[in-house]
């Protein structure tokens, strides 16, 4: 007996329960008022089982969370195994530690959602809206305003404020001075160097001034202040600071929203965005900030005198602070709002009062910025907890090594060679797995593979950069270790960047000098300079900074020379093909033409 | 140069999905799991449930992920059922899912593969 059935009909039976409902039964009819005219239909809310809104959630924080502990977790495994394995110390605090990575991660992850949901959108707005309705000397001078204010809402921005309590007063009394009282001063600067940068990158834009000139002449007064500077002797011990102050600044906040304003306007300029458009703001936002510390520190220099910091400064230390607001918890908080919020009220009148703008959604940017605030208030109190405290105390016992150290029984661990051979690569690993693992970088990458046809594979760009800081973080771990004076790594390092720069195309130079301000995250900075300033410590230099300043220096010349050689080589490449067309066009002419 | 043929194919189903940005590839990869061979991806904003879920709906993407999948008519309902679990579209707000009959495609046979089917 033969029966045939067809299999899609098996199927159907043989699968999940099907119900087949008809779509005419689910949509609302319509209502009608007495002239017969249909009612505008309104959809009720969505009453949500527990369930259905755990199904929701669930993949939306997932992801989030896993992102962060992909930039949080490798680093703090690596610090964590190293000391426990080459130094055989174990961790201490690790609880405090481990709980203070926890918030980092969480911190992060509301920071960043509440940077998507509520300041974007408002930085989207002004940058469209902006440039249509008022003059160009109006846009710029907001645009400065607003340079200010996302340097504050920074978060990385808190680890210079932290870094500035380990600082020995007597033997680098200006430092001492910029970090303490001057604290608020040296970010209003920083952002202040910030803001011109991005009016001179958005005139940039509309002008089309080559970035390669805007380089020079800026890095003309850096280096010549910085020439200056380091022949005092009581100032000099500020360059590493200031160099280190053009990574801290280019961050997660800066870069996309002085972005989303500079292309705003050059687009409303009339002039068409070419692919390059959005690149040279980030350079000149790391370069600015390093004039602008170093001509506040000669500021201070010529209205204070040493002593009488060190004075003032044994004197605060003695009167200790228990006010309510410097305690821990509430620091933070007051910490995270100040951040935040006057960013957020300039935004809101510039568009609400000054352009006339009607806020879209307020409910969920009301959302957005209070994630943002909780998320740096959680993020500062991590920073302070986990990452700097990690990272400072595997910096101060990685000299162990190859040096007497007074908390490690048994040091020198190692040979001296072989001591400071696993300093630097110590060094090393950290800054490449750290650069690699940054997700601004394969943002860029994709950019530059798109930008030159395939030429610069995203892949490459992305090793030559990690590779680059890589060598910097070494350079500077080398420079607190034999205590070179920074100016002897700042001055060649520039030079040679000078130099590619100027055999370097447009492209190129957009891309390499961008590329060193893009990489430095909100977790590395923290991380190293809390490294750079527990090894600096743990080694009596007088300071730890410049090593960021080193991890900027190096994928700036590691992407050009990359540059140069990928054009090297497909020119010799083309060469070669036009050689080949010649004699095959000499031998067989009729084919060719055919 | 051999003379340029057409080859028609018939019998088939467009399944288009619409998904939040990110899940395509979930997606993609269940249907390829059930035999679909190819599929096509672009990006599109979507509304609708999302207003309607409250505080809930900020957890759901605007950017949309459009897939474009054709299958044949023996594989479409396997397909479709396979793509409905791996998006778990019985959750509110996570997309939606259709079926097109089409009329007919063209595109790259194998040679031999239309000279085995032209045979029977």
């Amino acid at each position: 007996m033969t029966n045939k059935i067809r299999y899609g009909d098996y199927f159907r039976e043989a699968s999940i329960a099907r119900k087949i409902i008809s779509y005419n039964d689910l949509v609302p009819a319509l209502q009608y008022d007495s002239e017969g005219n249909a009612l505008p239909y309104r959809a009720a809310k969505i009453q949500l089982r527990a369930f259905d809104a755990y199904r929701i959630i669930k993949p939306y924080t997932q992801v989030r969370i896993v992102e962060q502990m992909k930039a949080v977790l490798p680093l703090a495994l690596y610090l964590v195994f190293f000391q426990i394995l080459i130094l055989r110390q174990s961790v201490e605090e690790s609880s405090t530690i481990a709980a203070g990575l926890v918030a980092v991660i969480l911190g992060l992850m509301l920071f960043m959602e509440g940077l998507k949901v509520g300041l974007m959108p408002l930085g989207e707005a002004l940058g469209s809206s902006l440039p249509v309705k008022s003059t160009l000397p109006v846009v710029l001078f907001i645009t400065c305003l607003l340079g200010i204010g996302v340097t504050y809402a920074e978060p990385a921005i808190g680890a210079l404020k932290t870094a500035g309590q380990i600082v020995d007063v007597t033997q680098a009394p200006y430092l001492y001075a910029l970090l303490n009282d001057w604290a608020e001063v040296l970010v209003l600067i920083v952002g202040l160097g910030v803001g011109l940068a991005a009016v001179l990158g958005t005139s940039r834009f509309i002008y089309g001034w080559g970035l390669k000139k805007m380089i020079y002449f800026t890095l003309i007064p850096a280096l010549g202040l910085s020439l200056y500077i380091s022949t005092q002797e009581d100032l000099k011990t500020i360059l590493g600071l200031a160099w280190d102050c053009g990574a801290v600044t280019t961050g997660p906040v800066t870069v996309p929203l002085v972005l989303a304003l500079g292309i705003g306007i050059s687009s409303s300029a009339g002039k068409k965005s070419s692919s390059l458009s959005g690149f040279g703001i980030v350079t000149l936002a790391s370069l600015f900030p390093i004039i602008a510390v170093q001509l506040l520190a000669l500021y201070v220099a010529a209205t204070n005198d040493p002593e009488s910091i060190i004075q003032a400064a044994l004197m605060s230390t003695q009167a200790v602070n228990t006010g309510l607001l410097q305690q821990t918890p509430w620091l933070e908080i007051v910490g995270g709002l100040r951040a935040i919020v006057p960013l957020v009220i300039f935004l809101l009148l510039v568009l609400t009062v000054f352009l006339k703008e009607r806020l879209q959604r307020p409910g969920i940017i009301f959302y957005g910025i209070s994630l943002c605030v909780i998320g740096m208030i959680v993020f500062s109190l991590g920073l302070n907890f986990g990452l700097s405290k990690l990272g400072s105390q595997s910096g101060g016992l990685v000299p162990a090594a190859f040096m007497l150290h007074d908390q490690v029984m048994a040091s020198p661990l190692y040979g001296t060679l072989l001591g400071l051979l696993i300093a630097f690569l110590f060094a090393w690993i950290l800054g490449f797995g750290a650069t690699l693992a940054e997700p601004a970088l394969n943002a860029l990458g994709y950019t530059v593979q798109n930008l030159t046809n395939g030429a610069f594979r995203k892949s490459t760009l992305m090793y030559a950069v990690s590779l680059g800081v890589a060598c910097g973080i070494s350079v500077g771990v080398a420079k607190i270790i034999f205590n070179i004076p920074i100016i002897f790594l700042i001055i060649p390092g520039y030079l040679v960047a000078v130099v590619l720069t100027i055999l370097s195309s447009e492209e190129f130079v957009n891309i390499a000098w961008d590329s060193a301000g893009v990489t430095t995250g909100p977790v590395t900075v923290p991380l190293v300079l809390a490294m750079g300033l527990g090894f600096g410590r743990s080694m009596d230099a007088v300071e730890g900074f410049g090593i960021l300043a080193m991890a900027s220096i190096g994928p700036i010349i590691a992407v050009m020379s990359t540059g140069l050689w990928i054009n090297w080589r497909i020119k010799r490449r083309h060469q070669a093909e036009d050689s080949a067309d010649d004699i095959k066009a000499e031998h067989r002419p009729e084919e060719v033409l055919a | 140069m051999s003379k340029r043929e057409l080859t028609v194919l018939t019998d088939l189903s467009l399944i288009t999905c619409i998904v939040q940005r990110g899940i395509a590839d979930d997606i993609v990869a269940a249907a390829q799991e059930a035999g679909s061979q190819g599929a096509t991806i672009f990006y599109a904003r979507g509304t609708g449930v999302r207003e309607r879920l409250g505080i809930v709906g900020l957890a759901v993407e605007v950017e949309k992920e459009v897939i474009n999948i054709m299958v044949s008519d023996s594989q479409k309902d396997r397909v479709f059922e396979k793509i409905y679990l791996a998006g778990k579209l019985d959750t509110p707000g996570m997309g939606l899912i259709y079926v097109t009959p089409l009329e007919k495609a063209a595109t790259y046979i194998p040679e031999e593969i239309i000279e085995k089917l032209a045979s029977k």
